[in-house]
């Protein structure tokens, strides 16, 4: 049995189905769109299916899982805690597939607080669930490697795709091994990060440096549809942008020159490069937003 | 007593492989006077059953306390002992025969690749072909070897170099299936294609008696990869009257202290070293870098890793270094010809050592592979 948290699961529900591994699938609180999808392939391939929208609704858990009696549960991007009385279901039967290392990335936006951290890699982690999130037995960290210039998106589809093969190889290693072996985290390396507020999302130009900047950057798109950062006293996000490495003699923040991009000091010395950001205008390249700028000049004075 | 396990598969074209792994282990621990090295051995059939290979290695690592294991396995079967590696912290040896592309699975720290390049040599064979002026070529292969990706690298390299690949014949895998009859008619349409060829085991004496019944008469020009320069079977194999050159990946005609004794060695335990001999007494050198790495690095294998990406060592067939990306070795590779041996059998001579093979390599991982896959399981040439 899977549960997971939409579409982030799907290759892994593509190949564990098509290795014949799934006998069912749970989906929490996702868009109704695919919820409807899901529950159509599960119909069609004769799988058990239930969507949980709430957390009151895992009280029904239980009798579900009991009804399908499914060897293992995995669990992929599953939004809601699963309380004892469900994992009471069987001792180490619960596999939950962190898309991040374990103990050191705890908590649920592991993908941008490795990209936040300069991480040069990150890794699928495969524990036995406990009643506490993230705190469970660790049966492995596959590691999986950040490339330059990775966003969130990126790095999310190319975990999303990688956990197809961890899962599969989960589901093999429990179909062959007499025993798995499994180790308690390390809590002197645990670390459990918030879901990320407005406060861990927004530029600081006169504190962060360049590259701590271009990270933030690119751990914040498309989720949050950039970066926070406040520009020509004005609220926006960035988008993209890459590090300058040309010196300025600016206050931190300022607009330095207007090339192709907005070149923007920061406070180390370095400037960014901002190609494409966000404003109340909408979603524009560096010139488009330049060019509304002029109007708005036009139009005030 | 430290202990390293062994996956050990059997095949039908080379009877003696799991004997040839062992005994390559055990005489290159013996050379390196590291007798109080227990070797505990479990056996894999042909590595194509997932079950069994599992068990195995779950065994030595469990049961056995290896401190590390080597294996005879393919690329598919070592992903499938990549959790297993992960989750008891030690490392995998792959004694690879390279007939997969190290692209199609990510790397892992805990899983090294000791190769025998036969990818990489099918992408050089193409290389010579191109260089020798040919701009059309066939790819021939067999139902087995034909399953896996150097058949990508080498039509895909002959391609890449400006070669055109004007047609492809797989022949079955049976005897009485194996025929080189359709070469007749793909020859008449493209009389000036070379033959790019991908034969491993007893299908290398097979073709090469197809191409003397079916196409002695015509001038034609076959290249080859690493194992259809395997010395044991070329002894066997009809000379076949044509133009046969390629990439070796070893020879016992390397002229080199390491290979004499090494040939030496193995002679002495009554063995004809081989490819695989070859490999596992390589392996010997390795596996005592990560025991030693292991010690020093208090068992954390990300650094027992970057330990061997700078580890190198003097095999029989040169240096050997790892690719920091991929974690495979990189061995040196040799250009060859096959010539006619006193017996009216084949013989094979070495050209000369080829350069920059690390470079070669990066251009073999750099491809992109399109989605193309490789389903088989069995370790290569184990049927």
């Amino acid at each position: 049995m899977v549960l997971c948290g939409g579409k982030f699961a799907f290759p892994t529900l593509q190949l564990l189905a098509y290795e014949k591994f799934i006998c069912a699938i749970g989906i929490g609180k996702a868009d109704e769109t695919i919820v409807d999808a899901l529950e159509r392939e599960s119909e069609d391939n004769h799988f058990g299916f239930k969507s949980f929208p709430s957390s009151k609704s895992i009280a029904e858990m239980r009798v579900w899982v009991e009804s399908i009696q499914p060897d293992y549960i995995f669990c992929i991007s599953f939004p809601f805690l699963l309380p004892e009385s469900v994992l009471t279901y069987g001792e180490n039967r619960f596999i939950n597939f962190h898309p991040g290392s374990l103990p050191q990335y705890r908590g649920s936006m592991p993908i941008f607080e490795v990209l936040k951290n300069k991480e040069t890699e990150t890794a699928i982690c495969a524990h036995f669930m406990s009643s506490k999130f993230d705190k469970g037995n660790i049966i492995f960290n596959d590691p999986v490697v950040i490339d330059e210039g990775d966003t969130y998106g990126k790095l999310t589809v190319k975990l999303s795709q990688r956990m197809a093969q961890v899962a599969l190889n989960m589901a093999n290693m429990l179909q062959f091994a007499n025993s798995i072996p499994n180790h308690p985290q390390d809590e002197t390396l645990a670390c459990y990060y918030e879901k990320p507020e407005l406060s861990d999302t927004y530029i600081n130009w006169k504190r962060m440096s360049a590259e701590e900047i271009i990270a933030l950057i690119n751990a914040c798109n498309p989720w949050n549809t950039g970066a926070d950062a406040t520009l020509l006293g004005e609220q926006l996000k960035i988008i993209s942008a890459q590090v300058l490495n040309e010196m300025h003699h600016c206050q931190p923040g300022t607009l330095v020159s207007i090339t192709e991009t907005l070149n923007i000091a920061c406070g180390d010395n370095k400037q960014i490069a901002v190609k494409i950001l966000s404003c109340d205008e909408g979603i524009m390249t560096a010139d488009q937003f330049m060019e509304v700028k002029k109007m708005e000049l036009k139009i005030n004075y | 007593m430290q202990t390293i396990g062994i996956l050990l598969p059997r095949s039908t074209y080379y009877q003696t492989i799991g004997f040839d792994l062992y005994e390559g282990l055990r005489s290159g621990l013996k050379h390196l006077e590291k007798n109080d090295i227990k070797i505990v051995t479990e056996n894999i059939g042909f590595g194509a059953d997932k079950q069994q290979c599992y068990r195995s290695a779950e065994k030595l690592l469990l049961e056995e306390n290896a401190d590390v294991v080597i294996a005879y396995i393919g690329h598919r079967m070592a992903q499938l002992l990549r959790p297993l590696f992960l989750a008891a912290n030690r490392m995998l040896i792959v004694l690879d025969a390279g007939a997969s592309l190290p692209q199609e699975w990510p790397s892992c720290p805990n899983i090294f690749y000791h190769s025998l390049h036969n990818s990489l040599g099918a992408l050089l064979a193409a290389k010579q072909a191109v260089n020798d002026g040919y701009t059309s070529a066939g790819m021939v292969t067999g139902y087995y070897d034909g399953g896996y990706l150097h058949t990508y690298s080498i039509s895909q390299g002959f391609e890449d170099y400006g070669g055109k690949i004007a047609f492809n014949h797989a022949t079955g895998y049976k005897e009485e299936d194996f025929t080189m009859e359709p070469l007749k008619n793909h020859l008449e349409q493209f009389p000036n294609a070379a033959l790019l060829s991908l034969f491993s085991g007893d299908f290398v004496q097979w073709y090469f008696e197809g191409i003397k019944n079916v196409l002695q008469e015509k001038n034609i020009s076959v290249y080859l990869s690493p194992f259809g320069f395997e010395e044991m079977m070329l002894t066997d194999a009809e000379y076949p009257g044509v133009h046969i050159k390629g990439i070796a990946a070893w020879s016992n005609k390397i002229e080199s202290d390491e290979n004499k004794i090494f040939i030496e060695v193995l002679n002495e335990t009554g063995r004809i070293p081989n490819l695989f001999s070859l490999l596992s007494w390589e392996s010997a050198f390795i596996s005592l870098k990560i025991i030693e790495l292991t010690k020093e690095c208090k068992n954390n294998v990300t650094q027992i890793a970057s330990g061997l990406h700078s580890f190198t060592f003097e095999s029989p067939r040169g240096t050997i270094c790892f690719d920091k990306k991929t974690n495979n070795s990189i061995s040196p590779l040799y250009n060859a010809i096959i010539i006619e041996s006193s017996e009216g059998k084949c013989e094979l001579e070495l050209r000369n050592k080829i350069d920059n093979v690390l470079e070669h390599f990066e251009e073999l991982t750099a491809q992109e592979l399109n989605n193309v896959t490789s389903a088989w399981y069995n370790s290569y040439a184990c049927i």
